[in-house]
């Protein structure tokens, strides 16, 4: 199963060989999951207890709130339902833009030495690790699907509001963008590993910072004035928030559009930032001497 | 022969063994410091930017903002002390058991569960605990409260209550390792469990919530764990009703329940004890 | 009271067995299916005060199971033992406090603390007296030439140095009865040796009843003329070290590296070619004519290195189970063999 073959042979034999690569990837990745077998039945659906504690602590929050008595009460334009849906919705976009194990699997890569094979192989660091992480996803999330729509389908009371028309394709598109652009982040912090050995309190760093400002925890929306335009102007809320606002409609017609135009410009900007870093990188290694 | 004298003493080891140890590992330690501390403001952050919107948690509940923030100088007090003294333990019996490591510890003539939850310190947790209790301290000024000595030492006790709960829990999990193999899920679902005893138990009203509450009340008590003492402490304008003396006897139950109950399971759990080959 | 006493003492486990293939993955879930192993089966043992013993055997023969169901770490399918009037697997705190278990290449110390920590640690589980753990260490550290990186963190330490340590950690209670499980695996012959001088002086002065596992006959030889082979769970032989060498040792191997290539003659007539890769031969021959044969070589050819060694171990249990030459009260008795000299 050498990669090397891969990019001499004619196109149907590429995505031949692709394809059992992936088939390959799929089973072990299947097989390892279900061999501990208390494990992997909890697992999957306990990713959505910490929404349980959020659904009664927004209706504690919403209770109280002041607001048009009989009416619904809104925060920063969510009401309640919204506010359930989005957290639900936040739970889809980190499912495509959370890349665990990439940046440190890169950094330890440099690291131990076990960059160098990259340096001689037809096939780029960046391409291996991005069909991985492609493979990866979908093996984990076609088993995963299956809690992920039981929980959707016992809370679509929530969703009072779904995308119209060609909503859904800027919905889908923003969810992909979400993927490529944690993808090429997380690489880019990854590869910082060449200049910097402990990249892992950067990585901590950005992990935190992720997990604050790009809506996870909780609608950007809701931030107070000077911090609400900081947050706007740095990518991460493309991560969790941008989809699910999409969904819910809070981006809408023009301001939709130009969203997804710059999250594609953070994609393309981050795609190069990683490939300069990568190229950067490997000729700083074997200047010395790996 | 084995008295508590020699307990402590041996307790004092640890702590200092582990101090040494962290210390050693410096850089590591700062890091983990500071994530947690992190983390703590991050959510600290979130709690301010709800009380924008909202006067508090419920309706008629009680809890307001700073009453809330005593709750969650309480919650960082008692989940700082069970990560500090218990979770590395818990974390390192379940690899003992499937690794088999845990024969040295066989041997020793000490009890072998005291060995096994309180032997190493994770002191790198130890910056939460600061911080609830500053957290506390100003809210108890903002609400312009002084408890009496009888109210801070039930507290100190209810706190010690929540402390034996949330350790007979993580213990009876980390037991089960023994049956069920490799269980970094149930570190996790440790997690989300704890998550849910982060807010006062108000919160779980409705069709869902009232048996949500009862069962994390009365069958896995963790929601009693942080309420218990929160509200002796927290709930100074409401007269303590005779529910929640109720609760408060409850809980020294559930506390001695559970410790029993822990140790039953563990004891079990050294019964079905493999030892790896070498 | 003898010290140790084991009557008909059985070990079964129970293995999930673990197969192939997604779909079996998905039955394990389902059906999970199990292997027996018998550990130890049935096995009868008695061992006095002061006595060394070695219990011989292959890897998996239920060497090391035998020394965890003594220390009391794991509990019997059946059977009964007493050590010192105890029941090991009670885990009374009183038994704990007279044994002490060594188990090689595996590291009770604190990884990175000093071991002067963790030897402090001990003193304070086992309740010693400060004066009596002051002196025993300091015997302990000197006896093993290690007293001058008992304050260095035991990671720094070498192989050697680190077994050394474990050596007196355990001795620091100055248990009544020691089980040694491989103590000197994975060492350099120097550490290796200098750890059987210890132990050799070390029991002769305190009189501990030692029990040590191997599968180096260099160490039983070293350290004790009473030897229990462990073959498949059971006692297959039970007596002195001598008399087990004069059973089976009826041959010798004899390696030889040729000086000048592999000579043309014909060796076969030395002894049995079991290895021929030139430059190196390996000859089987009678024990008694080893020295003969190899002078005889040595006449003829230039060599550039020869040794002379027992049988491997496996061999020679191998050759105690199933032997055509043994005389039948020898091969076919599963009771062990006794010998005169004990």
């Amino acid at each position: 199963m050498s990669t090397a073959i891969l990019d001499t042979n004619p196109v149907p034999q590429r995505i031949l060989g692709r394809c059992r690569l992936w088939a390959t990837i799929l089973r072990i990745s299947i097989q390892e999951r279900i061999v501990y077998r208390g494990d992997f039945m909890l697992g999957t659906l306990m990713r959505f207890l910490p929404i349980v504690t959020q659904m009664f602590l927004w209706a504690a929050v919403f209770a109280a709130a002041p607001g048009p008595s009989g009416g619904d009460t809104r925060i920063v334009g969510y009401r309640y339902q919204d506010m359930v849906a989005y957290y639900l919705l936040t739970m889809l976009s980190r499912a495509f833009s959370s890349m665990p194990g990439l940046a440190s699997g890169i950094t330890r890569e440099i690291r131990e030495g076990g960059i160098k094979k990259f340096l001689i192989q037809p096939i780029g660091l960046l391409e291996f690790l991005f069909f991985y992480r492609v493979a990866h996803k979908l093996v984990y999330y076609s088993i995963a699907a299956v809690p992920f729509a039981v929980v959707f389908y016992l809370c679509r009371g929530f969703f009072l509001h779904t995308p119209h028309g060609w909503e859904w394709a800027a919905y889908i598109a923003s969810l992909i963008l979400a993927f490529l652009l944690g993808f090429f982040l997380e690489a880019t912090i990854g590869l910082l590993g060449f200049w910097f050995l402990e990249v892992s309190s950067l990585l901590f760093i950005y992990m935190l910072l992720s997990f604050f400002f790009s809506g996870h925890m909780f609608p950007i929306d809701m931030l107070p004035q000077p911090f609400y335009t900081i947050v706007r102007m740095i990518p991460l809320q493309y991560l969790a928030y941008f989809p699910s606002a999409v969904f819910l409609g809070k981006v809408q017609g023009e301001e939709l559009v130009t969203g997804l135009l710059v999250q594609a410009a953070w994609v393309v900007t981050f795609m190069v930032l990683a490939k300069i870093t990568l190229q950067r990188g490997l000729k700083r290694y074997s200047g010395f001497g790996g | 022969m084995t008295s508590l004298r020699q307990y402590l003493l041996v307790f004092g080891t640890f702590a200092r063994n582990s101090l040494i140890r962290d210390m050693t590992f410096r850089a590591n330690f700062i890091i983990e410091f500071f994530s947690s501390l992190s983390w703590v403001f991050m959510n600290l952050g979130f709690y301010i930017l709800i009380f924008r919107y909202t006067p508090s948690l419920g309706v008629g509940t009680g809890w307001g903002k700073y009453e809330f923030f005593a709750f969650t100088g309480t919650g960082l007090m008692i989940n700082s002390l069970a990560a500090m003294l218990f979770m590395t333990n818990a974390d390192n019996f379940g690899n003992f058991v499937r690794q088999g490591n845990l024969d040295f510890l066989l041997l020793k003539p000490i009890d072998t569960q005291f060995i096994v939850s309180l032997q190493r310190i994770d002191w790198s947790s130890s910056g939460n605990f600061f911080v609830g209790l500053l957290l506390l301290l100003y809210s108890l000024r903002q609400m312009n409260y002084v408890p009496s000595a009888v109210t801070i030492a039930l507290y100190i006790v209810y706190m010690i209550c929540g402390l034996l709960i949330l350790y007979s829990l993580m213990f009876m999990m980390a037991s089960t390792s023994v049956w069920l193999g490799r269980n970094e899920t149930l570190f996790d679902f440790w997690f989300y469990i704890v998550n849910f005893a982060r807010y006062p138990m108000e919160i779980y009203e409705g069709r869902f919530g009232r048996p949500f509450r009862w069962f994390f009340t009365f069958i896995i008590p963790v929601l009693v764990a942080v309420n218990v003492p929160a509200r002796f402490i927290a709930r100074p304008l409401k007269p303590q009703t005779l529910q929640d003396w109720a609760l408060a006897g409850f809980t020294i139950v559930a506390t001695v329940v559970m410790l029993v109950l822990c140790r039953l399971v563990f004891l079990a759990a050294l019964r079905s004890y493999r030892s790896a080959s070498s | 009271m003898s010290a140790i006493e084991i009557r008909n003492l059985s070990k079964t486990y129970r293995v999930n067995r673990k197969k192939e293939g997604l779909w079996a993955a998905v039955r394990g879930l389902l059906r999970p299916e199990y292997e027996v192993i018998h550990a130890v089966r049935s096995i009868s043992l008695t061992v006095e005060r002061g006595e060394f013993v070695a219990f011989l055997g292959p890897n998996g023969a239920g060497k090391t199971t035998t020394l965890k169901l003594l220390s009391g770490i794991i509990t019997p399918t059946a059977g009964t033992a007493t050590v010192l009037g105890h029941v090991p697997w009670k885990r009374e705190n009183a038994y704990r406090r007279r044994f002490a278990l060594v188990m090689g290449q595996k590291n009770q110390l604190w990884w990175d603390l000093p071991a002067a920590e963790s030897f402090r640690l001990h003193q304070q589980i086992y309740q010693i007296p400060p004066e009596q753990f002051t002196r025993t260490r300091d015997e302990l550290t000197d006896m093993l030439g290690v007293r001058h990186l008992i304050h260095r963190p035991v990671r720094e330490l070498s192989l050697g140095e680190r077994m050394k340590m474990e050596l007196i950690a355990a001795l620091l209670h100055s248990p009544e009865v020691l089980f040694l499980d491989e103590p000197t695996i994975g060492l350099d012959v120097v550490a290796q040796y200098t750890i059987q001088q210890f132990l050799r002086e070390y029991q002769t002065q305190k009189k501990t009843t030692v029990i040590l596992t191997s599968h180096y006959m260099k160490d039983v030889a070293a350290l004790c003329r009473r030897v229990v082979v462990i073959f498949d769970g059971r006692i297959i032989y039970d007596g002195s070290l001598s008399s087990l060498v004069d059973h089976l040792g009826a041959y010798k191997i004899i390696t030889i590296r040729f000086a000048n290539g592999t000579p043309a003659g014909d060796l076969a007539r030395f002894g049995q070619v079991i290895l021929r890769e030139p430059p190196r031969i390996k000859l089987r021959v009678p024990r008694t004519e080893a020295t003969e044969i190899v002078r005889a070589i040595l006449a003829q050819y230039a060599a550039e290195d020869v040794s002379v060694e027992d049988p491997p171990l496996e061999e020679l249990i191998a050759t105690l189970f199933t032997s055509a030459h043994c005389t039948a009260e020898e091969s076919l008795v599963p009771s062990p063999l006794h010998s005169a000299d004990h």
